[in-house]
């Protein structure tokens, strides 16, 4: 069998596993089970990155030009950054929202592997690939906000509640989500922007113009306005805490339809995403 | 094995007769030069606590060491036979094995799942050795003993969930900032309570203590208290926008914290997340100031609800807690096995060499009339034939012991070939 492809299925698989071990960590109520799961997903997302750089290096073509690569590439940086946090604050079963979206993206992503490239030859080049890529990490920074934003929804509703549980045991402490939520924010923000920038520039070189009224823009401009005033009345106006989760959550929501609707009820310039 | 466990704790004995069996609550005292001068008793550790008196010891076969145990407890506590009777608890071997198992582990503390116990535990440990009490079976059994309360506590959660208010306090500020290190506490008014918990979060990382209260003079007192600083009541408002954390129990008869206060000091504190801990009754903050973002008001209810849920909790964990402990005592006894096998073999072999040397001086005169050569042959075909003999009951044995059942066998072993004269003993020992 192919190198890749067995490498491949190995980190589907420990995704799979390491998902499977956090959920079980909520539903028994302990953290024991994370634990593992935190360790099974590292090692996923070592052999992840290994698969995709090797990918790249070895088969000579671009991996942003493909959906399932980018896919892939944006399951790679939400476990990766996941990862890198968890090590620094012990937020664990924040992995519960993680690494099932992560799994799922890699089965979605699956689905062309090894396929031909899905982008005309005419949208080659290093602009498109800048552009491919700063939005895709920017996409999954906002991502591990929302789940961060999510969790500390949950966690504030528990300590809200005033009573004992074994869940508010489990979960995180607000500040930890919080500053997860911060960081994500600060960082994916303006990456998500220069993503576009670099679109934009492009867009004009092939179209005449910085605009096209395409669907996609259209969406992505609008979730970027809602994480604009997020972030600007999270430094400015002091949105902490539970008002900034919610809006993280909203606004991840709008970027999702973005992407889901416009792949399904319109045709647009960026149908091969 | 012997061990024999005598002992009376909180459930069994009321606390007058607990009071007057340990001095050593009060004073150093410990009965192990008493223990170990009764014949027959080997190794031995006495632990005494507030809650509670053991004695452990490890005897050998036959003799009346618990009648002169029983007599010692008897004759220290002062007790009469019926009180004496009524108040301990005799185990043996397997069952004395578990009890300690649980003693350390906390699982038979009045608090469910403390920890204090285990350090008594081991200082009652470092006492016996330092008088020489303790020999292989009880360094053994005491660490086997560490080692269990240690898989216990961090395996289930029967230590994890504060059962005092104070502490519940404590976990509640950890959930909401994560660490306590750059956290401002604001303490209003007096109390043994609040001011236990402001202890505990400072003891916690807690950065800093604002101290307020109706009097000055009782505010600058405490605050020296807690090396914090003292505040104006007035300036209450003030304050509150620093402060993280904040624990009220005045005598006032309203709210001195309303739900604008607390409103207002939220704006400009940029809805920092605020704490507040109301441990007066009646209430000193408004509960609307609960129903703000970023705010988390407990009061005392709250806390104690909480605390009560917890210890719940707790005993479901300690369920889980008593399955470690019985496997645990399992792999103790089979290690207690594996210990008596083999001296059983060296003694069985030693008694079979002790024959074939007595059947051959016998046979001294006869063999004299051999060739040496044929001597030796004689000699060597003694040995081949109880060698063979011997070869299979003693691989059996071994193997029996891996399966961990060999008691029987060594018990039988030891009656069969009547091993238990003064070398089977010594092979014990």
């Amino acid at each position: 069998m192919d190198f890749y492809l067995l490498l491949y299925r190995l980190v589907l698989v420990a995704y799979l596993i390491s998902t499977l071990a956090y959920m079980f960590s909520l539903l028994s109520r302990r953290v024991t089970p994370a634990k593992a799961a935190t360790w099974i997903m590292a090692g996923a997302c070592g052999l992840h990155a290994l698969f995709f750089l090797g990918q790249w290096a070895t088969r000579g073509y671009n991996p942003f030009l493909r959906l399932n690569d980018s896919l892939s590439f944006f399951a790679l940086v939400m476990a990766g950054v996941y990862l890198a946090f968890q090590f620094r604050t012990k937020t664990r079963v924040l992995g519960v929202f993680v690494s099932p979206a992560v799994f799922l993206l890699m089965i979605v992503s699956s689905v062309g592997i090894g396929g031909p490239l899905t982008a005309p030859e005419t949208l080659q080049g290093g602009l498109v690939s800048l552009h491919a890529m700063l939005s895709v990490i920017g996409e999954a920074l906002f991502a591990l906000a929302s789940a961060a934003g999510l969790a500390y929804l949950i966690q504030d509703g528990l300590l809200k509640r005033r009573k004992a549980s074994r869940l508010m045991k489990l979960f995180p402490p607000l500040r930890d989500l919080d500053r997860i939520n911060h960081i994500c924010l600060l960082w994916g923000f303006p990456l998500l922007t220069l993503g576009m920038v670099a679109g934009s520039i492009w867009a004009r070189t092939v179209w005449g113009s910085h605009w096209q009224w395409d669907p996609k823009q259209i969406w992505t401009l609008a979730a970027w306005l809602i994480y604009a005033i997020l972030l600007h009345q999270r430094l400015a106006i002091g949105w902490k805490g539970h008002k900034s989760a919610l809006l993280s959550v909203v606004a991840f929501v709008v970027l999702l339809a973005a992407f889901l609707v416009e792949k399904y009820f319109f045709t647009t310039i960026h149908q091969f995403y | 094995m012997n061990l024999l466990l005598l002992g009376m704790n909180h459930k069994t004995a009321p606390v007058e007769i607990r009071e007057r069996l340990n001095i050593a609550c009060t004073e150093d005292f410990n009965p192990l030069g008493e223990i170990l001068a009764i014949p027959g008793v080997e190794e031995a550790l006495y632990l005494s606590t507030c809650n509670r008196v053991e004695i452990l010891v490890r005897s050998r076969e036959g003799g009346g060491a618990e009648e002169r145990l029983r007599e010692l407890i008897f004759r220290h506590g002062n007790l009469s036979g019926a009180e004496l009777a009524r108040c301990l608890y005799v185990y043996r071997d397997e069952t004395a094995v578990r009890h300690l198992f649980r003693v350390a582990a906390g699982l038979d503390s009045l608090i469910m799942g403390e920890p204090q116990i285990l350090g008594q535990v081991k200082d009652a440990y470092r006492q016996a050795v330092e008088r020489e009490a303790a020999g292989i079976i009880l360094n053994k059994l005491l660490h086997r003993a560490f080692r269990v309360a240690k898989r216990v506590r961090t395996e289930t959660g029967v230590a994890n969930h504060a059962v005092s208010v104070s502490y519940a306090a404590v976990e509640l500020a950890k959930k909401i900032f994560g660490t306590l290190g750059d956290k401002k506490i604001l303490l209003v008014g007096a109390g043994e309570m609040s001011e236990l918990a402001a202890r505990h979060l400072l003891k916690h990382g807690g950065d800093q203590l604002f101290v307020a209260n109706r009097t000055w003079e009782r505010a600058v007192g405490m605050a020296a208290d807690f090396q914090g600083t003292a505040v104006e009541f007035p300036r209450l408002g003030e304050v509150l926008r620093e402060a993280d954390i904040v624990i009220t129990s005045t005598g006032a008869p309203g709210y001195i914290l309303t739900g604008e206060m607390v409103a207002a000091a939220l704006k400009r504190r940029k809805n920092r997340l605020l704490f507040i801990i109301d441990i007066a009754v009646p209430r000193d903050v408004d509960p609307r100031a609960g129903d703000l973002e970023n705010v988390y008001l407990y009061n005392m209810d709250d806390l104690q609800e909480i605390a009560d849920e917890n210890m719940a909790i707790r005993k479901e964990e300690a369920a889980r807690g008593e399955e470690i402990i019985a496997a645990e005592t399992e792999e103790f006894l089979a290690w207690f096995d594996t210990l008596a096998v083999v001296p059983t073999i060296v003694s069985l072999r030693e008694k079979a060499e002790a024959i074939i040397a007595g059947e051959l001086e016998r046979a001294e005169g006869w063999l004299r009339n051999l060739r040496p050569e044929d001597r030796e042959e004689a000699a060597l075909l003694a040995q081949a034939i109880v060698n063979k003999l011997l070869h299979d009951p003693m691989t059996s044995l071994k193997e029996e012991t891996r399966e961990g059942a060999a008691r029987a066998y060594v018990a039988a072993l030891r009656r069969l070939f009547r091993l238990d004269g003064a070398g089977g003993e010594k092979g014990e020992a």
